[in-house]
């Protein structure tokens, strides 16, 4: 297998330059640094990365076992607009993420987790820029009438508030933000990522193997911080307690269940050939993968606090504290953290603002379901529009004025994004004449 | 062989799985070199190393690597560097399937050639790498005692 690596069209490639520049400022800092952070690693490139020699058959779905589409317009349109929806919610989500790690990455205490975060964001950058090429390379004009240059703009317009996806249109409020984040939100790109590599557009799939790549980092710059906040939190330290990282967490998972879409849908993405798996099946192995994070910091607790014990006796001792609800040698199930319920504060999918509690009890109030979920959230977030945005909502559907689903339709989408209207006041990223030098791709009046 | 062997790419929720075992072979519990040795290779090329679970817990794994360059050798080379079994899965041919995944994965990296060093004391795992086809090379490992210097 080789990897091939591309830039894009110079229009567009100064076009995410110019984006860098305005939500990634210390990029500089970054490379100037990157030798004594990451010595024996890659230096970063903004490219497309295309991993040549994989598999060349659909691998699920209805047409399991043909050759893959090579070009957009090999598929009927309804399948180009289900992908070109794909693309730009990767692309949303990438370039999101940025925007808000940026807010509280100065706040780090430790300059390392800084530049690991750092570096993650200007991999999501690249990660953007590699949705950006699979737009602007093919002719989607079986998708859209929308020209190459309106996506592209479109897509760099967004900000927090207004992206595809309500998980990164939420502030973040501390570094405990930035690491968490990793640790959840970042896991469930690994899942996304990992379900597009065997993509029956085969741009798509190229185009995983290198971010996924990059991914592990990214989920190691939220687990490695978490770790060691929990040994030291087992020694009593006063920056990054127990019950600071189950706020965020808290505050988290919820929104990362919801990023796997509906409970029941991810049925055309499989028929498709663009998903081996539907939504419920990957979200549970999500959630089952985050249980694990949560007893590997739990022993790394458990550990640092009673350093005469041996892995198995740990391992036994988080199942009586955590399972059984018993404080043994000092550590009680408060000392720990413990997996919110997959119900747990959740406002898109099945069990939208259903009135589930953190351990799964049922509330009928929604103001003594209001102070639950708030006792378990950091009260920073809780101050802030989202918060107030969701109860909002939870008192309109549990009043009856409107219903779940329709308050769910409520969260931002591409829709209402501005920016790409010649009258509009916002930056216009993508500047000239983007096809002057060349560029392959078509568009469409 | 256990049958839930579950071979799988490394990855950062390995690292107590890893010390664990580390702990059960040598005694001593050190998160955070593991932490250290894994992230390594999970930032070289996170598809590149393996562990093995079983029954929930890590019993086997293998860090590896492909370089260019150094000792000599020019193409690219696929190097075996660490391994680890848990004692109560030896024999279950845990390393040899630890080895399969690595070796299938050096070969979609276009890998000709893989080495690895192996002490004359450990003829155990002499034995391991003999019956996968690994043969004593040109290559030969050279020691240099280093002394420290005397305090003046």
């Amino acid at each position: 297998m080789s990897v091939r690596a591309t830039e894009l069209p110079k229009a567009y490639h100064q076009a995410v330059e110019r984006w860098r520049d305005t939500y990634l400022p210390d990029f500089a800092l970054l490379l100037e640094k990157w030798d004594r952070f990451f010595p024996r690693d890659r230096p970063f490139k903004l490219c497309a990365y295309r991993e040549c020699g994989s598999c060349a058959k659909i691998e699920c779905g209805e047409k399991k076992g043909q050759e893959k589409y090579v070009r957009v317009g090999e598929m009927g349109s309804d399948q180009a607009a289900h992908l070109l929806g794909a693309v730009r919610a990767q692309a949303s989500t990438e370039f999101g993420s940025i925007q808000q790690h940026q807010l509280t990455l100065s706040r780090a205490q430790d300059e390392q987790d800084q530049f690991w975060i750092l570096r993650m964001m200007a991999e999501e950058l690249r990660h953007g820029y590699q949705m950006l090429h699979l737009l602007l390379e093919d002719d989607w004009s079986a998708a859209t009438r929308r020209s190459g240059a309106d996506m592209v703009e479109e897509i760099l317009s967004m900000r927090t508030g207004s992206h595809v996806l309500g998980t990164f249109n939420i502030d973040f409020d501390s570094f405990v933000d930035n690491i968490v984040f990793c640790a959840l939100v970042d896991r469930v790109g690994k899942y996304q990522l990992s379900m597009q590599k065997v993509s029956a557009y085969r741009p798509m799939a190229e185009s995983m193997p290198e971010m996924l790549r990059e991914e592990a980092f990214h989920l190691a710059a939220g687990v490695l911080p978490l770790r060691r906040w929990a040994e030291q939190a087992a020694q009593d330290s006063v920056y990054v307690t127990m019950p600071l990282m189950q706020k965020v967490i808290n505050k988290w998972l919820p929104r990362a269940l919801e990023m796997f879409g509906h409970e029941l849908g991810g049925a055309t993405n499989l028929r498709y050939g663009f998903k081996p798996m539907v939504n419920a099946e990957a979200q549970e192995a999500y959630y089952r993968e985050v249980g694990k994070v949560l007893d590997d910091l739990n022993l790394r607790f458990i550990r640092s606090r009673l350093k005469d014990l041996k892995h198995g006796e740990a391992i036994a001792l988080r199942r009586r504290v955590v399972e059984e609800g018993e404080s043994v040698r000092g550590i009680a199930p408060e000392h720990l953290l413990r997996q919110p319920h997959r119900h747990f504060f959740r406002r898109r999918g099945e069990p939208a603002f259903s009135m589930v509690g953190f351990a799964g009890e049922a509330f009928e109030d929604p103001e003594l379901y209001l102070r639950h979920i708030l006792e378990h959230l950091p009260e920073t977030y809780a101050a802030g529009r989202d918060f107030k945005g969701y109860a909002t909502l939870l008192r309109q559907v549990q009043g009856g004025e409107i219903d779940a689903s329709e308050a769910a339709r409520k969260t931002p989408n591409l829709s209402r994004v501005g920016g790409v209207c010649p009258c509009s006041k916002a930056v216009r990223w993508v500047a000239g004449g983007p096809t002057d030098d060349g560029a392959t791709f078509s568009t469409t009046p | 062989m256990p049958e839930d062997l579950d071979i799988h790419p490394l990855d950062e929720l390995a690292v107590d799985g890893i010390a664990a075992l580390d702990e059960k072979i040598s005694g001593t519990y050190s998160p955070e070199v593991w932490e250290r040795r894994t992230m390594y290779y999970i930032r070289r090329d996170p598809e590149g190393s393996f562990v093995a679970e079983s029954d929930g817990k890590i019993v086997g794994f293998m860090l590896g690597e492909v370089r260019s360059g150094e000792f000599g050798l020019e193409r690219p080379t696929g190097w075996i560097e660490v391994l680890g079994v848990d004692p109560d899965y030896r024999q279950q041919a845990v390393g040899r399937r630890l080895a399969e995944a690595m070796l299938e994965r050096f070969r979609e990296l276009g890998v000709e050639r893989v080495c690895t060093l192996v002490s004359e004391s450990r003829e155990g795992l002499t034995r391991f790498f003999a019956a996968l086809g690994f043969k004593a090379s040109d290559l030969r490992s050279l020691t240099l005692e280093l002394p420290a210097k005397e305090a003046s």
